[in-house]
């Protein structure tokens, strides 16, 4: 989320409340906008549809098959998106800016075909029972997410957040008035909207991009070539999103906390829903995270590599060391204050909210441990972005490695141990990778100067 | 294989061609009894050319090391030196301040020659990446760097380091030798130290200019050493703290070279001087001056015409520390007295190519064209015969051979104050002295004292030949290249029986 910073900081420069919240709005708006509108306007078409299509779990059936499809396709790009924006934003520095659309197309291009390819294998072989069209829509829907993953990681790289937030806008607001009309069709009808919704996201993106650097060439694959490409950033996101959807995964597939829903795949009744609003209580959190690390701690970063290049004293070299771990404190420090109130929230309102979205009590426990896990998360998303900054690529490696490590772990043994225990399996994964990074981002701010120029 | 002389050459013999590798080329030929193993110092290997003289046939081996050649890097994460080795380490370094009496701080710096030759107490290794080594190099810039940057300062330290691990890997391996004789002090001299210590075999030193101080000269006039001091903060008559930090360590390393080294050899008095006065012990200093060989030259007085021919001769490169300026200044004004007198300037000219087109413009903005001449290098047997006078302006010499060779020929000289130039024209000795003065001394940058000087010689006849023959009688009586020969010859001897 490089580049952030500068409309963050004129916001707070002004110095004002009003100032503040704005910038804090906007972060929010931006950090979390674009899954924030997936989900309300998957729960959306849930609430619209429910009367129209016949039976309701034609409902469940659609809901299911799109988080599956949204879980694999974000693994599935997770490695590409953080290497190919390591590209990208490489080469804006060298102002090489005639080398992203070219070089998008053939990552695109790699990415569409792999995705239709083998969702195209998975639906001919393991999808026995379903239509036709819902295999061909689901192909095509799971096609496309994989671009629009692609597309929006490159379009934040490139600093175009607004238009990001703005696409999901019309996407998802399309994909609800879609689902709207062609509800009576049935499953198939609302697999349509979601699949009409995602073409003109993944269209509107790329016209964004296209516009904005145009090329004289068509398509390049120079970004794969080795000198260009880091594969630990492959491993990185791939490992990221797996340890993210780990825990999910073992609940669908955990014969006593899941049943059927279409085909082979499986939902979770009692812990799909709370996962859902868990998520929703990180926006306070990811907004405080995208200000103080894009703001504080970005000044800091670039003053410390200013002084270290353009020959300052020591100590002040060492007074921007200090600074920047200041700004990291303090960023993870409010992001811990900031989701402690949200997991407070949830406690004090957490009954009347589900009772008003009519969803039953059983659910309070989980949905309470689950937003503290979801808070831990925002803390490890801090964490690893302060050390891409610091271009810590092993340590990265290892920690979102753990990270999966752990919850698969921790997850497994809490559905060994029973209901009481769901969820702890997540958050005690994180809390554990939180700790870890946490003591060693603290080792390599320690040994910065050292590093910065012993290790050259 | 074994060697009786092994040779310590720092950026000379046998890659690039002068005096000091003539020299060298002359003293290995002179003494076929014995084998040399030579030792190349340079800095980088595309700094050099090919070889510049066929090694005679008693050199043994010719090892060349570059020290500024980039090397693999050591892994990010090392082991730590011990805190022994590096209290060893601050301590060195606090005795070179000012004020710590030097024998004090040489006596330390020898105590650490075992821990560097041993190579695993203090390795390039920990000097690169070790926690300790960045912590003392910190804690020095706190303490004594007056110049602001850190960056500056910390790869001073680095490029000023990191040749003595080569050096003592160099000094470990060398084959093994009765003598070791360095060329100069720098690098090559702390070599020698090394080489002393981990062999036990005596050190000789022949210095032919005075490599700290040219280094001092190099050092004041660099581009590339940083001064990040601002208008406020600068003191014009401070030097910057990298120079002065550079000028250190090469005093430093001319220290340990001098304190290692029995005989300490200078060419002329005013080096001998020098070199006790940058610390060498007195005792051990000594007086060789070069030599030329009179077999040669002797025959060329014979081709001479009897007129003296009115043509002044500047032999050497074409490089401002010749001023080849003040020589073609000076011809506009012997030209105009006496039309038919010349001015040659025999040498190469593409080291300082900017400099030699200049010295071409000033030639045909005095209107000389037709009457200085730049002819390039040339064969000084062919030269001698054809000239009146070998005209030396430079700013700085040491012991010019030009000199001694146009006195073996009976060519009388001009020279400037600088070096030994006026030991080898008025004399050294009372007896020296008696022969009478071979040419004429003037002061530097003096177009007018040159001119006026030349004049004088080449239009009096008597004097003329009375300076010839004070010079043929000087440089047989003084400088034979045999009398060289056997000083060396006692000093090798002296030095492999010492042991």
């Amino acid at each position: 989320m490089a580049g952030i910073g500068f409309e963050l900081r004129k916001l707070l420069a002004r110095n004002t409340l009003g100032g503040v919240l704005q910038a804090y709005a906007y972060a929010g708006m931006i950090g979390s906008g674009p899954w924030v509108l997936s989900i309300i306007g998957i729960l959306l078409v849930g609430v619209l549809a429910s009367g129209i299509v016949v039976p309701p779990s034609l409902v469940t059936q659609f809901q299911t098959t799109v988080t599956y499809l949204i879980a694999f396709s974000l693994i599935l790009t997770g490695g590409l998106q953080l290497a190919f924006t390591r590209y990208v934003s490489d080469r804006l520095f060298e102002q090489r800016d005639e080398l992203v659309l070219p070089n998008l197309h053939g990552v695109l291009g790699l990415t569409l075909a792999g995705a239709a390819a083998l969702s195209t294998l998975a639906l001919a072989t393991l999808f026995e029972g379903v239509s036709f069209a819902y295999r061909v829509l689901v192909v095509m829907a799971f096609t496309e997410l994989a671009g629009v993953w692609v597309l929006a990681v490159l379009l934040s790289g490139l600093k175009r957040y607004k238009a990001i937030v703005l696409l999901f806008a019309v996407a998802y607001s399309l994909v609800v008035g879609l689902a709207y009309a062609l509800a009576p069709f049935g499953l198939e009808g609302l697999l349509a909207a979601f699949a009409l919704g995602q073409l003109v996201l993944l269209g509107g993106m790329w016209w964004t991009v296209a516009r904005a650097y145009p090329s004289p060439r068509s398509v390049s694959y120079h970004c794969l070539r080795r000198r260009t490409f880091y594969p630990s950033l492959l491993v990185t996101g791939t490992l990221y999103n797996l340890a993210v959807w780990a825990d999910k995964f073992l609940f669908w597939a955990w014969p006593e906390t899941s049943e059927p829903v279409i085909g082979p795949l499986r939902g979770s009744l009692i812990y799909d829903l709370p996962v859902f609003l868990a998520y929703l209580s990180i926006v306070p959190g990811m907004a405080v995270f995208l200000v103080r690390i894009e703001t504080d701690f970005a000044e800091y970063y670039d003053k410390f590599f200013t002084a270290v290049r353009e020959g300052a004293s020591l100590e002040y070299i060492q007074d921007m060391r200090d600074e920047m771990v200041y700004a990291v404190r303090q960023g993870l420090g409010e992001i811990a204050k900031i989701q402690f109130i949200a997991v407070l929230a949830t406690f004090v309102a957490g009954p009347s909210l589900l009772a008003l979205l009519g969803i039953s009590g059983l659910y309070l426990p989980l949905l309470q441990i689950q937003v503290v896990g979801a808070s831990l998360q925002v803390m490890l998303l801090a964490i690893l972005n302060v050390l891409f900054y610091l271009d810590r690529r092993r340590i990265v490696v290892a920690l979102t490695a753990i990270f999966l490590l752990a919850n698969t772990l921790f997850t497994v043994l809490t559905l060994k141990l029973g209901a009481p225990f769901y969820g702890y399996g997540f958050a005690i994964a994180l809390l554990t990778t939180v700790a870890l990074g946490l003591i060693l981002l603290d080792r390599k701010l320690d040994r910065l100067e050292y590093e910065t120029f012993m290790f050259q | 294989m074994r060697a009786d002389i092994t040779l310590l050459l720092e950026g000379t013999y046998p890659f690039v061609s002068g005096g000091v590798s003539s020299w060298v080329h002359q003293i290995i030929r002179a003494f076929p009894e014995w084998r040399f193993h030579l030792v190349f110092l340079g800095s980088r290997r595309e700094d050099y050319g090919p070889m510049r003289y066929e090694l005679p046939s008693n050199v043994a081996g010719l090892e060349t090391h570059y020290l500024f050649e980039p090397e693999a890097p050591p892994p990010l994460e090392v082991l730590e030196p011990s805190p022994q080795v590096m209290a060893e380490v601050e301590a060195l370094h606090t005795s070179f301040l000012a004020g710590v009496p030097p024998a004090q701080a040489m006596a330390r710096m020898a105590s650490m020659y075992p821990t560097l030759l041993q190579g695993d107490h203090l390795t390039r290794e920990h000097f690169l990446r070790s926690r300790a080594a960045w912590e003392t190099i910190c804690s020095r810039y706190k303490r004594f760097c007056t110049d602001p940057s850190f960056v500056d300062y910390f790869w001073t330290v680095r490029i000023m380091h990191a040749p003595l691990w080569k050096l003592a890997a160099i000094a470990r391996n060398l084959p093994a030798s009765r003598v070791y004789h360095t060329i100069s002090t720098g690098y090559a001299g702390f070599l020698g130290a090394l080489a002393k210590a981990h062999h036990r075999r005596p050190l000789i030193l022949s210095e032919h200019g005075i490599y700290t101080k040219e280094r001092k000269i190099d050092l004041l006039q660099a581009q590339w050493i940083k001064d990040n001091r601002n208008v406020f903060q600068r003191d014009p008559t401070e030097v910057s703290y990298y120079r002065s930090l550079w000028i250190r360590f090469f005093e430093w390393l001319g220290r340990a070279c001098y304190e290692a080294a029995q005989p300490i050899i200078a060419l002329y008095e005013a080096n001998r001087q020098r070199q006790i006065q940058d610390g060498a012990n007195p005792a051990r200093t000594r007086l060789i001056p070069n030599g030329v060989n009179l077999a040669r030259f002797a025959p060329l007085r014979a081709q001479r015409s009897t007129r003296v021919p009115p043509v002044l001769c500047l032999i050497g490169r074409v490089v401002p520390i010749k001023d080849v300026k003040t020589f073609i200044r000076a011809m506009r004004r012997v030209v105009n007295v006496l039309p038919e007198a010349e001015g040659w300037i025999a040498g190469p000219e593409d080291e300082d190519p900017g400099y030699a087109q200049e010295c071409r413009n000033l030639v045909a903005s005095l209107g000389l064209t037709e009457k200085v001449r730049f002819l390039g290098f040339q064969k000084v047997d062919e030269l001698l015969p054809k000239i009146g006078l070998t005209v030396l302006s430079s700013i700085s010499e040491a012991l010019p051979l030009v000199i001694l060779e146009g006195y073996a020929a009976g060519v009388p000289t001009l020279a400037t104050d600088v070096g030994s130039c006026r030991q080898l024209v008025e004399g050294l000795t009372p007896e020296d002295r008696a022969l009478g003065p071979s040419g004429a001394i003037v002061g530097i940058a003096d177009p007018t004292a040159l001119a006026d000087a030349a004049l004088a010689l080449l239009t009096d006849e008597a004097r003329w030949q009375a300076a010839s023959r004070a010079a043929i009688a000087r440089v047989e009586t003084y400088y034979a290249d045999q009398m060289m020969f056997d000083a060396y010859r006692k000093v090798y001897s002296e030095a492999m029986e010492r042991g």
